[in-house]
């Protein structure tokens, strides 16, 4: 079978029967096996995408293929998928060693309950709920209850594992260790998964693929690493990144980049006019004879480094430092750049440097 | 924290006060009374004659058996038609506001009025209902005018006045059940029929149990559609006598206030230990 594109799915559009436009033209592949993040801001069309490969919605045009082959008519139960709702739709009248069995025992295929059971306990044993079996759902915790409703989505043995924002009902901490468990999972079970995120952070630390969406649009498609170092667009550079990144407007001159705070030089072939300087927050230093004056105001620890917030010309900043470094609000210092670690990016957002 | 309960029984005051004379003294009043014989201006302590007058009395025990049996068919039968009408127009009418509100009028209605329409239906003559049984070829019998058919019609008649309010109870309670369900459950390949019987059902058991109890107690208390139905008369002959009716007649007509609080006792007694069984028996099964 094709290993390279298991999921594809080409010229995607959905237009909404009030007349809204969800997807726009939406084309990516999924190597099997792989973990992919679905992400995006409120509103992007992730979760609709998503619901489009489940079958729960049908496209207005395009086409999906699953192995190469179109899944755009087929009906969701015939998809070989598992689904996890974003609420895990636990059936709070089952055990949970009934709700886990449930997805067998109904429909065609149906087994018996015997060997259902067996399957059952298996996949239990898999995520490490044996021991909750006979308890009901209402009893558990947000972390035990997201892990009956994967276990649930995995006994049919599906070929794709779809996930609905599965950790925005757990608290931060839990959040951190569910995610991992999620990507030992289903590396464990090989199973290829989608994921719909809204949290950067998760996408950039267990994808090994990352969709971001925008206004019905992919805006980027490719590792974690490549969004962080090498961001196509403003939107991206702009979305990825925490604490997020400084954006400066500059104007291009001469082989200088110049504000109204600050010069810098800066020989390239790039034409001339007025562009936006993006600096990670962490490409920004203190330094003696650094070329940008600014102000600080506040100081946030997370850690093991800390964020200077800074006011340039007015305008608030951040760059992140070791905690080592001796700074205190209301001091004055001097920034520089980093070597050349910074993005430029035309009117309309797209990247030129 | 002292002072913080006195207060409180100064909040209390009014429910206390209301349910104290309205619904507490009424059911000691009629404990008093049924151990007390004479005219209602004149009550002298009888002892318990009342309740062996009661226990003898072959009209009473008709109205209590018709009571029951009453019970025992018009109840469930009333629930099983709603959640297959509710079920119906929840999952396959588009436009379900409309019929709702269709079924919902005859709980608005008067039942008198609506026992004089069916009154017509139920004619033996000229009603609609032995025309279309004619029609079919069917035994047409004299549901009004037969004592041995009274109870029937009576069922008949008590099924269709519950529906109404069976059916908007249930609307709410299928509306209240998290849809993801049936999307999760049909991306299974589990049929309707199994979404229905292993998730709509269970999930309706709370609706099912509340609905179960306020139908029982309110069919061991059947007054006016048996009024309604054979025209003031408790069905031809008494054949359709059931409990309360005993209890007025034997309190307004026949003039013997303690016979009918003993009857009133017993039947309190009797709904008091349905309910209480089946409170335990709902407690068993729906329990998540």
């Amino acid at each position: 079978m094709n290993q390279e594109n298991f999921v594809e799915v080409k010229n995607l559009r959905k237009v909404y029967d009030n007349g809204h436009v969800a997807l726009e033209d939406v084309s990516f592949s999924v190597k099997k096996g792989d973990l992919v993040c679905l992400l995006g801001p409120s509103g992007c069309g992730k979760t609709t995408m998503l619901n489009m490969l489940a079958g729960l919605l049908s496209p207005t045009s395009g086409d999906i293929l699953f192995g190469g082959k179109s899944v755009v008519k087929v009906a969701p139960k015939d998809r070989q998928i598992g689904y996890v709702f974003q609420n895990y739709a636990l059936y709070p009248h089952m055990t949970v060693l009934e709700n886990v069995m449930f997805p067998l025992t109904v429909g065609k295929n149906k087994k018996t309950k015997a060997e259902a059971k067996k399957i059952a306990e298996k996949y239990m044993q898999l995520t490490q709920i044996t021991e909750l079996a006979s308890q009901k759902p209402g009893s558990l915790s947000g972390g035990q209850q997201q892990r009956v409703a994967i276990t649930r989505a995995l006994v049919q043995e599906p070929k794709i594992l779809l996930m609905d924002e599965p950790l925005s009902n757990l608290d931060a901490r839990l959040r951190l260790k569910i995610r991992e468990e999620i990507r030992t999972l289903v590396k464990e079970v090989g199973i290829t998964t989608l994921f719909v995120t809204h949290d950067q952070e998760e996408a950039l630390s267990i994808g090994d693929q990352i969709i971001l969406f925008n206004q019905g649009f992919i805006q980027q498609d490719g590792s974690g690493q490549s969004f962080y170092l090498d961001p196509v667009n403003q939107f991206v550079a702009n979305f990825i990144g925490n604490p997020v990144i400084n954006n400066f407007e500059v104007n291009l001159q001469n082989g200088k980049l110049t504000n109204e705070a600050f010069q810098l030089d800066f020989a390239n072939d790039i034409a001339a006019g007025d562009y936006t300087m993006s600096i990670r927050p962490e490409n920004l230093e203190i330094k003696e004879d650094g070329p940008i004056k600014a102000d600080v105001f506040d100081i946030e620890l997370i850690g093991r480094e800390k964020i200077v917030k800074v006011k340039i010309n007015g305008e608030q900043y951040r760059v992140l430092t070791d905690l080592t470094v001796d700074v205190a609000a209301g001091q004055q210092v001097n920034l520089a750049v980093k070597g050349q670690k910074f993005f430029l990016f035309d009117r309309s957002g797209k990247r030129v440097f | 924290m002292k002072t913080n309960q006195k207060k409180a029984w100064l909040f209390l005051a009014p429910t206390i006060i209301l349910s104290a004379v309205f619904s507490i003294w009424p059911i000691f009043r009629a404990l008093t009374m049924s151990f007390q014989g004479g005219p209602l201006i004149n009550l002298t302590f009888n002892g318990i004659s009342n309740y062996q007058y009661i226990f003898s009395d072959p009209e009473f025990w008709t109205a209590m058996k018709n009571t029951i049996i009453y019970s025992i068919f018009a109840v469930p039968v009333a629930l099983m038609i709603s959640v297959m009408l509710s079920w119906f127009m929840y999952s396959k009418l588009k436009n379900s506001s409309f019929f709702e509100t269709t079924f919902f009028m005859p709980y608005v209605t008067s039942t008198v009025a609506i026992g004089i329409v069916f009154r017509y239906i139920f004619n033996g003559d000229y009603g609609m209902l032995n025309f279309i049984l004619r029609f079919l070829h069917l035994p047409a019998p004299s549901w009004i005018d037969d004592p041995s058919m009274s109870l029937i019609t009576l069922i008949i008649f008590g099924v269709w006045t519950s529906l109404a309010f069976d059916i908007v109870i249930l609307m709410g309670a299928l509306r209240n059940i998290d849809p993801s369900f049936y999307e999760i459950a049909d991306m299974y390949g589990a049929t309707s029929r199994e979404q229905f019987w292993r998730i709509t059902i269970p999930q309706l058991v709370p609706t099912l149990a509340f609905l179960l109890t306020m139908n029982i107690i309110g069919a061991f208390k059947i007054y006016t559609q048996v009024y309604a139905l054979f025209n003031g008369q408790a069905g031809v002959g008494n054949s359709a006598s059931t409990a309360v009716f005993y209890i007025y007649n034997k309190f307004q007509i026949a003039g013997t206030p303690g016979v009918a609080m003993a009857a009133t006792v017993v039947l309190f007694l009797v709904i008091m230990f349905t309910t209480f069984l089946q409170r335990k028996l709902m407690k068993k099964v729906g329990d998540y």
